[in-house]
């Protein structure tokens, strides 16, 4: 990736979920601005896989495998990360597992399972990060949520709600953390092709059936969901915390 | 290489203030620029820092409500500049206070005149050409008194919210040409309007009010226009970002 801005030299990033799809064009694209990163997965070769992208176009990455859902993991990847270092200025909480189900067949494990994944690593990792950002008054959080958390949909209401759920957490810590001058915003993303798309979808006939819907008559690549990421982990959004973007092609246009 | 390389940027109220800061980064970043503002001495003040940025500029003075002028001036300034304009920051604007007894029949629809009918006038010029060329990016520039309101200067609060539901509904017709229209809705901003009421005291004052404590530079508002004009916000349309200290946490 040819990358024209080194906005983010000297900066530390820690991404969960970074593997595949949008997680590891994260990863890769700050990486490409100059942020030292820190990724996390429970695919130990894919995350393997990214660090040693990152490596190869000669960034610095370290590379942590576990289920997110495991919370002491969480929190000394934190630790290791400020160790390894020496600090940690940006945190993406992006793991995140997909959902097909609908109430009469959904179970309660697989509810605890999304909430789990979604909202409590994105708790605990921030629970973590935040004493070093307080103590160097600057710090940028950014949860995933997704679409779906604005609008609903016809199934996945657990996936849903886990996502909604990220957004109550990004205004409250916002407001929380404000005085500290660490920034929590979130970012919603419409369609975006990835691999976890393709499974939903039954492959790539599925998904340009689904952009026929989208204002713009298409979904995302990883990578343009990663450029607002990075905006919003950059010295350029200083000034913006407790809000929600949604880059979704106009598929969904809500709220303010 | 810059993020608007070629590109042809028209920044309306661009004389001073938040406008004249979003003319500076986008010709930092390649883009030819045309200013418009209704004061003629501050444009050309205006235009002669961003020429000495390495920037094509050209000028329009008149008064964006004005549809006799306003889109003339926007026709014969694409042809200055190559025949094409890419961006469109909606930016203009004015705030007089009052409240509902105070604003006078001729002050409300000048709010909207300025506001709400000069984004129309300078859309509609520029969106056939944009349609022509399958690529354009509009940007309104709103407020979080659009969103919020405020306990006077009504007037101002209902004409930046039109501009909210201009941008929803223009990023949805406007979409199947692969043009792109969001908002963005600004807290405390220091400019040369906010100065004007009361000093650095009014605005260290305002500031205790604000969860992050501090008004922001013009430029951290250009950063965010920016980002909507590049091509990095290719998949965001119809969208609301509002940097703004945390002060308005609203909507979804």
């Amino acid at each position: 990736m040819a990358e024209e801005t080194t906005e983010l030299a000297g900066k530390v990033a820690l991404i969960t979920g970074a593997a595949g799809g949008m997680g590891r064009a994260h990863a890769v694209l700050m990486a490409a601005r100059g942020a030292h990163v820190a990724i996390q997965d429970i695919n130990a070769k894919g995350v393997a896989e990214t660090a040693e992208m990152i490596r190869a176009k000669g960034g610095t990455a370290i590379e942590f495998a576990f289920d997110v859902a495991d919370g002491a993991a969480v929190r000394s990847m934190v630790a290791e990360t400020e160790a390894k270092f020496g600090r940690l200025d940006i945190l993406v909480n992006n793991a995140g597992i997909g959902s097909a189900t609908k109430l009469d067949e959904a179970s309660i494990d697989f509810f605890d399972r999304i909430f789990a994944v979604h909202v409590r690593p994105a708790f605990q990792a921030v629970k973590a990060a935040v004493p070093g950002m307080k103590e160097r008054r600057s710090g940028k959080i950014i949860n995933i949520s997704s679409r779906w958390a604005l609008v609903g949909n016809e199934c996945a209401s657990d996936y849903c709600g886990a996502k909604a759920a990220l957004l109550g957490l990004t205004k409250a810590w916002a407001k929380e953390l404000a005085a500290w001058n660490i920034c929590v915003n979130a970012v919603a993303p419409g369609g975006v092709w990835s691999q976890m798309a393709l499974d939903e979808k039954d492959g790539a006939a599925g998904i340009r059936e689904a952009e026929k819907k989208v204002p713009l008559g298409r979904w995302a690549q990883p990578e343009e969901i990663s450029y607002l990421v990075a905006f919003l982990a950059s010295h350029r959004a200083d000034f913006i915390t407790g809000q929600v973007v949604s880059p979704n092609g106009g598929a969904s246009i809500v709220g303010f | 290489m810059p993020k608007l390389a070629g590109k042809v940027a028209l920044i309306t109220g661009s004389g001073r203030g938040m406008g004249k800061s979003h003319a500076l980064l986008m010709a930092e970043e390649g883009a030819s620029i045309i200013l418009q503002d209704i004061d003629g001495p501050l444009v050309e003040e205006a235009a002669a820092e961003v020429k000495a940025k390495g920037s094509k500029v050209h000028t329009i003075v008149c008064d964006v409500a004005d549809a006799n002028v306003f889109p003339k001036e926007i026709e014969t300034a694409a042809k200055a500049m190559g025949g094409h304009i890419d961006i469109l920051v909606n930016n203009a604007g004015i705030d007089t206070p009052g409240t509902i007894e105070e604003i006078t029949d001729e002050a409300f629809q000048r709010m909207f005149d300025v506001h709400v009918k000069g984004s129309f006038l300078a859309t509609k010029s520029v969106v056939p050409g944009m349609k022509a060329r399958r690529q354009g990016k509009i940007v309104n520039v709103s407020s979080i008194w659009g969103m919020v309101g405020h306990s006077s200067h009504s007037h101002y609060c209902g004409a930046k919210a039109a501009l909210l539901g201009l941008t929803k509904a223009w990023a949805k017709e406007l979409a199947p040409h692969n043009i792109m229209v969001n908002a963005i809705a600004p807290g405390a901003v220091i400019t040369e309007m906010v100065l004007q009421k009361g000093g650095m005291d009014y605005v260290n004052e305002k500031a205790q009010l604000i969860p992050m404590k501090r008004f922001a530079d013009c430029i951290e508002m250009s950063y965010t226009v920016l980002f909507l004009c590049s091509h990095e916000s290719d998949f965001i349309t119809g969208q609301v970002i509002s940097p703004n200290g945390g002060d308005t946490i609203v909507g979804i």
